[in-house]
């Protein structure tokens, strides 16, 4: 749910309606909403005066597209060490740190320094930027999704 | 030579060593202090002990004791022993500003803890 509950007494502001109307344009390229639900729900959007009444609109749909993240998203160190069965334990000893290293690395919550970051790219037989340099994928609307998108949510405004 | 000793013991022994030392100290002190020196020796050894048990355990604290400490906790431990100095030397400060306005003799042990962590915060540098 885009829109925060609690405060649905309040009035919305037009940077509200536009944010919820960012939200359907997002669902609708990902299919989530049906052509003639989009633009009916855009013209609610639009219309709506308080916080509650954003949010029946966009009720059901989820967070906008730049939130979205692939569900359970591994990091390419754990694919890596998954796909050639290797324990934590047994890539720690292979990499001379400890297991919880290796743990605090594959949750991201941990950045290795540049030595050990060679040594797992070496280890994995990738460099250093397969392992560590990208960000998680997101899914990625096309331009002329967006552009269609935008495109509708304008002639329904006018 | 500490490279010679298994890093498992490496830590208990210093601690026994420096342990050991303080409590030569207070049997050199004379009177009834041996007893004193005796207390200290057997806290120690059992200090030493414990650390020893701990440094086999499969945590940050256990690979610390044990001396295979990777990079990350390695990293740790610096950070902990800079906190651990950082408000060493707020203690010594403070004392140091006490023992001033109550005009005590005692003020240089603090001035010496102060001017210890400056230089060695410069030769750090």
């Amino acid at each position: 749910m885009a829109l925060e509950e609690g405060r649905g007494g309040l009035r919305a502001s037009d940077a509200d309606r536009e944010q919820a109307v960012e939200v359907l344009k997002a669902a609708f390229v990902q299919d989530w909403l049906a052509k003639a639900e989009f633009e009916a729900h855009v013209g609610r959007a639009l219309a709506s005066r308080t916080y509650a009444e954003l949010a029946a609109v966009t009720a059901g749909i989820a967070a906008p597209l730049s939130t979205v993240q692939p569900p359970d998203a591994p990091s390419p160190m754990r694919e890596q060490r998954t796909r050639r069965k290797i324990s934590q334990a047994e890539l720690a000893k292979s990499l001379g740190v400890s297991r919880q290293t290796v743990i605090l690395i594959e949750n991201g919550r941990y950045l290795p320094s540049l030595p050990l970051a060679f040594t797992i790219a070496r280890f994995f037989g990738l460099t250093v930027d397969d392992m560590f340099g990208k960000e998680p994928a997101r899914p990625r609307i096309s331009a002329r999704s967006r552009s269609a998108a935008h495109s509708m949510s304008r002639s329904v405004k006018h | 030579m500490m490279t010679f000793i298994r890093p498992r013991l490496r830590k208990p022994l210093r601690n026994a060593l420096a342990g050991t030392v303080f409590a030569a100290a207070w049997a050199l002190r004379g009177g009834n202090a041996w007893q004193l020196a005796i207390v200290a020796e057997v806290t120690v050894l059992v200090s030493a002990i414990t650390i020893y048990v701990r440094a086999g355990e499969d945590n940050d604290e256990g690979a610390l004791a044990g001396s295979r400490a990777d990079e990350r906790q390695k990293l740790l431990s610096l950070r902990s022993r800079a906190l651990g100095w950082n408000l060493a030397t707020v203690a010594a400060f403070i004392g140091l500003s006490i023992a001033v306005a109550v005009k005590a003799t005692w003020w240089w042990p603090f001035l010496v803890i102060l001017a210890v962590a400056a230089f060695g915060y410069l030769l750090g540098l």
